[in-house]
Order: structure tokens, then C-alpha cells, then sequence
């Protein structure tokens, strides 16, 4: 073996990785049926894998399963045996919980940040280690013959099925109902169902002071338009995440599967990258959009208002 | 026309006329967070962090053009 390097790494690896890759360029369009692999096949619903007690377990049921371990696994390691000065994993996820710790305080200040934290620090770490952990070599590739005797794989990233993001948008749906109704009382329904101004006005116009009293009504429906408004906004906002954070991830991995299979080890691994990049981004936008709507919905009415963007 | 010719057709044009609008906002974006930047280079974390937000919300857009060619390539 030589003992040069080329850019770190020993000759003799590049030169079998040239070898493998010159093989398969030359034998890849030949077809041969020994070295050939079939097309990959992306299948939008997930596929069953066994059923208990007659409920279908479907293998992004599984991922998620594996996440949720993963993440229990690694929390609990971490915590049983805290320093003051800690070691290296500590550390690392002592920044981790740090630096989301700071993003919803700067984003939700001081003491609503402490409130918002468990929920946005969840779906940010669900979601981004979902998308991280099938990216592991050998996720994709275990397969498994279910019930009905094809063979699938065992796992999937939860984040491709549609049922996962669905589910994520409607919890962040329901704590923000759950955070504006605890705050406010019931005078957080007032943004919804505005009937005060209009109400003011007919007053006014049945006390006599008619001009007044049709200005303001008019202005009153008008609120009442925009109260329609943000309660048709709050519903598609479910919609919205549910398939930005669905097309993010199924897409990404469509591209992963053709990649690889169009031309191995070297087109992938710019892909590869980006889907670290993209996992994380999307992760962060969903717990981000979670928690601005989480502040919009605490502060009141009448700041809402003026400071409205949506 | 040929059914099969008129759905590669209509997933082509889904596509690509979709993403059209996305690119062309996360292109003007970046655009005006640059010129923020340009104008305050102190304000560049909010200016960014806003940006990325803002992104998230156009990017969203040509992803569902993107589902809906998907769905009409695997269904149908």
C-alpha cells in the first residue's frame, strides 16, 4: 500500500471508490441482470407491516417509534449522571435546549417564552430528529415481508407520511386556541365573532345620532368581515403546515431515492447535505410559525390590531 | 391526444408554471433583507431570522404545486 494521501484520505480507498464507480457507469446502462437493481418505487401511503389486535401498523409508525425511543433513550442517558461542569454530550444538548430556550424568549419575551418552551421545543426536536434519523444509512434499506407477502421496508421517516404533519398542525392548532383562551378568557373569541363596533353603532343610530350612528356601523361590518377573516386564516393555517412540512419531506426524499439510484456515491452526497439543511429549516419553521401564533394569540385585542401581520 | 400524454403534459406545466411565482418572491426577499443588511449591518441577526420566516411562508407555495404534481403522477 502506498503511503501517500490525497486530500487526507489514503490512495489505495480513492482508488477502489474510482473502481466501484467506473463499474457501475459501464455496467449500470448494460442491464445486466446480475449487477442490475430494480427502479426505486415511491409510495405515497405508507405500507402496512403487521397488525395488532386488528389496529394496521404501518412502518412510518414505526420510525416514529424509533424516533420517540432515540429521543427518550439519548434524554435519559444524559440526565443520569448531571455534573456541574459537564462533558461533551451534556454539553451538547445543554446547547441544544439553550439555544431553543432563547429563541422563544426573543421571540415571545420573557415569561411567555417560559410558557410556550414544552410545546415548541417538542415539535422542533420530533420533527427535526425525524427528518435526521432517515438519514441514517440503512433506514431506507431493511425490508420486511408483511402479511400479505410483499416486501416492504421497516421503516419510514414520519415525517413522509401525511398523517404525522397533520397531526402536528392540529396540536399546534389546539394550544393555540388552548394559550389564547387561558389568557384572555373568553374575550380571546372577541378576535373571531367582532360584534361590538357594529352593536355601537345601532345604538348610536337608535339614540338619534344617525350620521355618527351608520358611520360606525359600516365601519362595525367591516370587523365583522375581518373577524370572519381570521377565523377562516386559523383553519388554513392547519392545512398550510400540514403540507409544507409533508411536501417538504416526501419531496426530499423522492430526490434522495432518484439520485441515488441515477448515479451512486457521488450524486447523492450534495443531496444528502441539503436534506440535513432542509430537515432542520423545516423543523425550525414549524415550531417558529407555532410559536408566533402562539404570541399573537396572547397578546390582546386591542395591540393585535395595530400590529396585525399575518 | 393520448390520455397518458395529456397527464405528462399537465404534470409538467403544474410543476414548472408553479414554481414560477415562489422563486420570483424568495428572489425579492432576499432582495430587500439584502439592502436592509446594506443600509444596518448591525440588524443582520433580526433581519435574517425574519427572513428565513418570510421564505418559509413563499417556499410553501411551490410545494403545493409541487404535492400536486406528485399526486397526478402516482394517481390516476
Amino acid at each position: 500500500m502506498l503511503k501517500r494521501r490525497l486530500a487526507g484520505v489514503p490512495l489505495w480507498v480513492l482508488a477502489i471508490v474510482a473502481l466501484l464507480l467506473l463499474g457501475g457507469v459501464v455496467v449500470g446502462p448494460m442491464g445486466l441482470s446480475l449487477l442490475g437493481v430494480p427502479r426505486p418505487e415511491p409510495e405515497l401511503p405508507a405500507e402496512v407491516v403487521f397488525h395488532i389486535a386488528g389496529f394496521p401498523i404501518t412502518n412510518s409508525i414505526l420510525g416514529a417509534w424509533f424516533t420517540i425511543i432515540v429521543l427518550a433513550g439519548l434524554s435519559f442517558i444524559i440526565t443520569r449522571r448531571m455534573k456541574m461542569v459537564p462533558g461533551r454530550l451534556q454539553s451538547a444538548f445543554e446547547f441544544l435546549v439553550g439555544w431553543v430556550y432563547d429563541f422563544c424568549r426573543r421571540v415571545a419575551g420573557e415569561e411567555n417564552g417560559r410558557r410556550f418552551f414544552p410545546v415548541v421545543a417538542t415539535i422542533f426536536l420530533f420533527v427535526s430528529f425525524n427528518a435526521w434519523l432517515s438519514l441514517v444509512p440503512g433506514f431506507g434499506s431493511i425490508t420486511i415481508t408483511n402479511e400479505e407477502g410483499h416486501a416492504v421496508h421497516l421503516l419510514r421517516g414520519a415525517n413522509t407520511d401525511i398523517n404525522v404533519p397533520l397531526v402536528l398542525a392540529l396540536v399546534s392548532f389546539l394550544f393555540v386556541e388552548y394559550f389564547g383562551l387561558r389568557s384572555l378568557g373568553i374575550r380571546y373569541l372577541s378576535k373571531f365573532f367582532n360584534l361590538g363596533p357594529f352593536l355601537r353603532g345601532l345604538r348610536q343610530v337608535l339614540k338619534g345620532k344617525v350620521g355618527a350612528g351608520f358611520g360606525a356601523m359600516f365601519s362595525g361590518l367591516i370587523q365583522i368581515f375581518v373577524g370572519v377573516l381570521e377565523t377562516l386564516s386559523e383553519f388554513v393555517r392547519i392545512l398550510s403546515f400540514t403540507f409544507r412540512l409533508f411536501g417538504n419531506m416526501t419531496a426530499g426524499e423522492i430526490l434522495l431515492l432518484s439520485a441515488a439510484f441515477l448515479m451512486p456515491f457521488v450524486f447523492p452526497s450534495v443531496f444528502y447535505g441539503l436534506e440535513l439543511l432542509i430537515g432542520f429549516v423545516q423543523a425550525l419553521i414549524f415550531s417558529g410559525l407555532t410559536l408566533v401564533f402562539l404570541t399573537l394569540a396572547v397578546t390582546h385585542h386591542g395591540e393585535a390590531q395595530e400590529t396585525h401581520k399575518e | 391526444m393520448d390520455p397518458a400524454v395529456m397527464k405528462l403534459l399537465a404534470v409538467g406545466l403544474a410543476a414548472s408554471l408553479g414554481m414560477l411565482g415562489p422563486a420570483l418572491a424568495i428572489g425579492l426577499i432576499g432582495y430587500s433583507a439584502l439592502q436592509g443588511i446594506a443600509r444596518n449591518p448591525e440588524a443582520s441577526g433580526p433581519i435574517m431570522t425574519n427572513m428565513i420566516l418570510v421564505t418559509a411562508f413563499a417556499e410553501a407555495i411551490g410545494i403545493y404545486a409541487l404535492i400536486i404534481a406528485i399526486i397526478l403522477v402516482f394517481v390516476g
